[in-house]
């Protein structure tokens, strides 16, 4: 470690994102931390980097940003509250005029409507998101467990499944160079969730490009249309000539 | 970035390498953040209780500067962090043996090779952030600098290839990615300040304790 000055200081700085990036040599690394140990100022940019990117892939994920843009578009952000906002008092104005001036239909469609309601009587809450490592799968318990009646309006599966590489695709602790291996097993990853009482497809994911630093994350858009049961979540690396499916987890939905 | 306060701490681990032992207290205060970020951060997070091997770690480390085998404050860092590191490495052994992955260079590739963040935001505070991050990128002042934002974190642009295709220069993009963090920061901490881990406060606290410990030291009396 060089001596504890200011300079030394920003340039150690300046390594922030590659450490969090885990792009650093072995001694690159040791050296950083040595200084994370000297400067919690350092510690704190080391906190923030990595909030950063955890709040980029999470804005991605929620449709604010889009992968290869030429940045953000806030603006569409607004005008999509604006289209919301709008659409309800549209829908509660339709249907307090529809109270209003079919009254005599009430008790004729009460029948219809009390098997609209049993069909729907999934209640959801707030999106939830459930990290997964990848030496899980394995266990006599599911993975993730969801209710019926407290089903998450969108169920988002973050699994950590993706190995990486040196550039020449060998899987080692240490390359060429004495670099860490930063490259993506695989150039994309899907998900599928399958049915274990019938194997049948229940939902594909988008193939997902692999980002080294960034965990896989998909979103299952519906989860209130899976049935009660157990299904796999089967998570498969695809490159040009190969594909194989690199982890399975256990998903159980439940009644309640 | 304030200076003062690593040097600070280079002189309370200076005046316990000295044998004096409230300097010693004040040195495992000073260290504690930064160790705490090692395993926190490094490569084995995820497999470690971070707390507690901080715990570990600055008992090792004490142990170490009472023996009088390191001499430069520069070192006591380094050998912190690398104390860290290597309980952190056990650690993540042990974890790996439990869950009967018995290969013993298999268990070090994994632990080396798996890195993740662990998971510790609920979703509204995931929301929170995302939402911090969208104030951030609208709040840049150029369509340029969002750019190298997304692209670095959300394209996995390399950097080199993008600052010859923005026209940057390597310390450019870095003082982009430095300002978003430290905007970042002041946006979070408005927003949800639990989610920012030390506080801005505490670049001001910590010199002010380290300098009351100087004086007390010094002058004897308060």
């Amino acid at each position: 470690m060089n001596s504890l000055d200011r300079h030394s200081l920003e340039e150690q700085t300046r390594l922030v994102s590659r450490y969090v990036a885990g792009d650093l040599s072995r001694s690159e690394r040791a050296e950083f931390e040595a200084w994370l140990v000297a400067s919690p100022e350092l510690a704190a940019e080391v906190e923030m980097e990595r909030r950063l990117r955890r709040g980029i892939a999470s804005a991605a994920r929620r449709g604010w940003l889009k992968r290869g843009s030429q940045g953000p578009q806030p603006a569409v952000v607004d005008q999509r509250w604006r289209y919301a906002v709008a659409a309800s008092v549209l829908v509660s104005l339709v249907t307090v005029g529809v109270t209003v001036v079919m009254p005599s239909h009430e008790a004729s469609d009460s029948s219809d409507t009390r098997v609209a309601s049993a069909t729907s009587l999934t209640r959801l809450t707030a999106p939830r998101t459930v990290r997964l490592g990848s030496v899980r799968g394995f266990g006599a318990s599911p993975d993730v467990i969801v209710a019926r009646t407290d089903m998450p309006r969108e169920l988002t599966i973050e699994p950590d499944v993706m190995v990486l590489t040196c550039e020449d695709g060998t899987i080692d602790l240490e390359c060429t160079g004495g670099t860490t291996p930063r490259t993506p097993q695989y150039a994309e990853y899907e998900m599928d969730v399958v049915s274990r009482r019938d194997s049948a497809l229940a939902w594909r994911s988008t193939r997902q490009l692999a980002n080294p630093g960034t965990l896989l994350s998909f979103v299952v858009p519906d989860p209130q249309k899976l049935s009660t049961g157990d299904y796999d979540l089967l998570v498969r690396g695809h490159s040009s000539d190969h594909e194989e499916v690199v982890a399975r987890f256990w998903l159980r939905v439940t009644e309640q | 970035m304030s200076g003062s306060t690593t040097e600070q701490i280079e002189r309370v681990v200076s005046a316990a390498l000295g044998g004096d032992r409230q300097a010693e207290s004040q040195m495992l205060v000073a260290l504690r953040p930064g160790v705490l970020a090692v395993l926190r951060f490094g490569a084995f997070s995820r497999w470690v209780d971070a707390e507690d091997l901080t715990q570990e770690t600055l008992q090792v480390v004490v142990e170490r500067v009472r023996a009088r085998t390191i001499d430069d404050p520069c070192k006591v860092f380094a050998f912190a962090a690398a104390t860290a590191r290597n309980l952190a490495l056990n650690a993540a052994r042990k974890m790996l043996r439990q869950q009967t992955v018995v290969d013993s260079e298999l268990v070090d590739e994994i632990a080396q090779n798996l890195e993740m963040e662990p998971n510790d935001l609920s979703d509204s505070d995931d929301r929170h952030l995302a939402e911090a991050v969208m104030t951030l990128l609208d709040e840049l002042p150029t369509p340029r600098d969002r750019q190298v934002l997304v692209r670095f974190y959300l394209d996995g642009a390399d950097k080199h290839s993008l600052c010859r295709e923005l026209g940057l220069s390597p310390k450019h993009f870095d003082r982009v990615l430095m300002r978003a963090r430290t905007r970042l920061r002041t946006i979070v901490e408005r927003r949800a300040p639990h989610l920012a881990l030390f506080p801005r406060i505490t670049s001001i606290l910590l010199p002010i304790a380290l300098s009351f410990t100087f004086w007390v030291r010094d002058f004897g009396s308060w």
